[in-house]
């Protein structure tokens, strides 16, 4: 069997019996968006765009900083120097990898208002975010649009993936019903990560995006998977009983999606010539502000008495100050670029 | 939930305007004078007897010198606009909001006008005689609030109005924070344009407002459109005030102010105006004692309305509306109130202050309330 030449650079991976010469033009003629290319997501487009996925559609808010280096594997010290944003500097290495796929770099905040326009045309979704605001926009996209998606998270030693094919699995919010509020769970800038429990998760996230994209559903993994590195442990969690949560699961069953609809998620104002945006959970939360102070403490200087937060650090070369109240709002000084502030309210308050 | 924003709009609104806008929209919302059935006369009618009420609740000369405008913002625009022209001289105060401040700052910036800022005193007053050390001969407009959004100091307006009509210049008044407050006489005070919002102390809802031109004021059409009459004319027809108004106008939040303005009549502004000053003197007194709570502006209630800022040392202002909003349930306005100006002359650009401003519905616990919860977080 002669193989064309266009075909010779995936030989290695067509002889994977599950995928064959069938299975590459699929993964070659496919679309997928990539929402997030910072940990995960860089190791998600590397792989992806290796495998030859046709079009790469890469979506991400933030500019490259010294922090990421540690793991964001598409990045280097030039990319912080030149301040690029990340999405425009993934896609210049995506092109040298593979000048074959279609790389588009999108450098925008992923909202309620642009969701639908970024996912259009994509055969598969992936998550490379650090944000479950974004999470559940995403899935309320997958099932409203019938779109697959693959769902990872890290943070510490500790990740987890799940894969949602709409109509077979359980949706994002038939396993976990609400997201967790700001400050209930750590984020890489609080808690820390380490970079193999990065490379694992987006491995196995982008190991489920090519059997869909190859066409091997089947194969697919049905469970909630979660490992920890540090501690040794790893457990699959049976969820397939919760699809549709018995016909309660606004997503999934009642097609209502409420985060695309706005009914959650953050809110920004600008304040009035301050140079300070107000960030402002809907709904309301509340904030354990003395738990928040501890998860702080290791990124800058914090105080926090019964009534509000304040927190003071750099980030990125620039000096920011956070107020944070009970009800999990947060004014943060130095900014007056609400996409910014939102991504400083998600690496340090939480999502 | 305490509301001591009504600066900003007032809330909540008098019951009767709630019930007016129901009714009218449910039973006679047309599109005034666009057509000569039944319900556009009558939504017509609605909307010139507003005009009529308008113009008499400020001492107007008549119904048709009243025009509709989006909020205040947009009456001053259709008054500066609509009057200066190149080569003109505008003479303004360090007191203005930026519905003032900007357009004209833009229209000097653009090399049409030139502009003379004059700065209040340190209680927050300008005086008159300042106003006219900088006309000059080619001094066209005086525009004043009538009184400051940041300190609640009324402004000597009549004598404004009388050296400017002494010398033949136009006067504009904002009076965005005195309307259905303090009594305004637009011939007695020789005010030729008065820009007014509907949605503050004519508790009307959010997108109203207007502006009073007096007779004889040349003023061209800011924007244009659609009038009801006299379609056939390829430019904006003369007959005023509709000329200014192109676009069907806010009907429905016409009926709502207007149904405001039965109740501020009903209720006499003096006692609107007193009850709010006393809570704002009752807040004043409480924090007296707080080395930590610095009012500013002059404490003369004479010559206030009930608005009343401080800065708090403890924190910056919008730190301190944050925890009065989530520990305490209290609104109030921090920042710079879109006023930059007067912001730099009290020293309050960086940090901003409180502002608190107190309406017809607020009471003496809710200032209570306020007052314990400052001597709580400044630790007293």
């Amino acid at each position: 069997m002669t193989t064309p030449a266009s075909l010779e650079r995936y030989s290695r991976q067509m002889r994977v019996p599950g995928i064959g010469k069938a299975g590459q033009e699929r993964i070659m003629a496919s679309r997928v968006t990539l929402c997030g290319v910072g940990a995960l997501g860089t190791v998600l487009a590397n792989t992806l765009v290796r495998a030859g996925v046709g079009f790469v559609r890469v979506v991400d808010r933030d500019f490259v900083e010294p922090s990421n280096l540690q793991r964001q594997v598409l990045f280097d010290e030039s990319d912080v120097t030149g301040n690029l944003p990340k999405a425009e500097a993934a896609a210049v290495k995506l092109r040298q990898i593979n000048s074959t796929v279609e790389v588009e770099p999108v450098v925008a905040d992923i909202n309620r208002t642009n969701i639908e326009g970024l996912c259009d045309g994509a055969d598969l979704i992936l998550d490379g975010t650090d944000n479950f605001e974004v999470r559940y926009l995403i899935n309320d996209v997958s099932i409203k649009h019938n779109k697959p998606w693959v769902y990872g998270g890290a943070v510490g030693t500790e990740g987890m993936s799940m894969t949602i094919l709409p109509g077979e699995t359980p949706c994002l919010q038939c396993v976990f019903e609400k997201s967790p509020g700001p400050g209930e769970v750590g984020t890489c800038e609080t808690a820390g990560v380490l970079a193999p429990i990065v490379s694992v998760i987006a491995s196995f996230q982008a190991a489920e995006a090519l059997k869909i994209l190859a066409g091997k559903k089947e194969a697919v993994n049905r469970e909630l998977f979660c490992i920890n590195l540090w501690d040794n442990t790893t457990r699959w969690v049976k969820i397939a009983k919760l699809a549709g949560r018995k016909g309660h699961c606004p997503c999934c069953a009642k097609r209502s999606f409420e985060w695309l609809d706005g009914e959650h998620g953050t809110q920004t104002t600008s304040l009035c010539g301050r140079n300070a945006v107000q960030v402002t959970p809907r709904g309301g939360t509340k904030l354990d502000l003395n738990e928040l102070k501890k998860q702080l403490e290791a990124s800058g200087s914090v105080t926090a008495n019964k009534f509000l937060l304040k927190f003071t650090t750099t980030d990125a070369g620039n000096g920011y100050e956070f107020t944070v109240f009970p009800d999990g709002r947060a004014i943060i000084k130095g900014t007056d670029d609400t996409d910014r502030a939102r991504t400083l309210y998600a690496k340090y308050v939480g999502h | 939930m305490i509301y001591l924003d009504n600066a900003a709009t007032s809330f909540p609104k008098p019951e009767g305007v709630y019930r007016a806008m129901d009714a009218f929209a449910r039973n006679s919302l047309a599109n005034p004078g666009r057509a000569g059935h039944r319900l556009a006369v009558a939504a017509k009618d609605t909307l010139e007897d507003a005009r009529f009420r308008l113009s008499r609740f400020v001492g107007g000369v008549g119904a048709d010198r009243v025009a509709f405008a989006l909020n205040g913002t947009d009456a001053l625009n259709m008054a500066m606009k609509g009057t200066l022209q190149p080569g003109d001289h505008v003479v303004t105060t360090d007191l203005e909001h930026n519905s003032v401040s900007r357009p004209l700052v833009k229209l000097a910036d653009d090399g049409i006008i030139t502009l003379t800022r004059v700065p209040s005193d340190s209680g927050g007053t300008v005086d008159p005689d300042a106003i006219r050390a900088a006309l000059t001969a080619k001094t066209r407009l005086v525009a004043v609030t009538h009184a400051s959004n940041v300190l609640g100091t009324v402004q000597p307006v009549a004598e404004i109005g009388k050296l400017c009509r002494e010398k033949g210049i136009l006067f504009l008044v904002d009076a965005a924070q005195t309307i259905g407050v303090l009594p305004i006489d637009v011939q007695a005070m020789h005010i030729d344009l008065l820009a007014f919002p509907g949605h503050k102390g004519l508790f009307g809802p959010t997108g109203t407002g207007g502006l009073y031109v007096a007779p004889g004021v040349p003023i061209r059409a800011w924007r244009e459109g659609g009038t009801g009459g006299d379609s056939k004319s390829p430019m904006q027809p003369a007959g005023f005030p509709e000329f200014l108004e192109g676009g069907t106008p806010n009907l429905l939040g016409i009926v709502g102010m207007i149904a405001g303005l039965d109740y501020v009549e009903e209720k006499g502004i003096e006692a609107i105006h007193r009850h709010e000053v006393e809570l704002c003197e009752r807040l004043r007194a409480a924090v007296a004692d707080n080395p930590l709570i610095v009012p500013v502006g002059h404490a003369d209630p004479a010559r206030r309305v009930g608005t009343f800022s401080f800065r708090c040392e403890v924190m910056d202002s919008e730190a301190l509306a944050g925890v009065l909003d989530t520990s305490f349930g209290i609104c109030v306005r921090a920042g710079n109130h879109c006023s930059p100006y007067i912001h730099q002359a009290v020293g309050s650009y960086d940090d901003g202050l409180t502002r608190v401003s107190p309406g017809p519905f607020s009471t003496i616990e809710h200032i209570d309330t306020l007052a314990n919860a400052l001597t709580e977080i400044t630790g007293g």
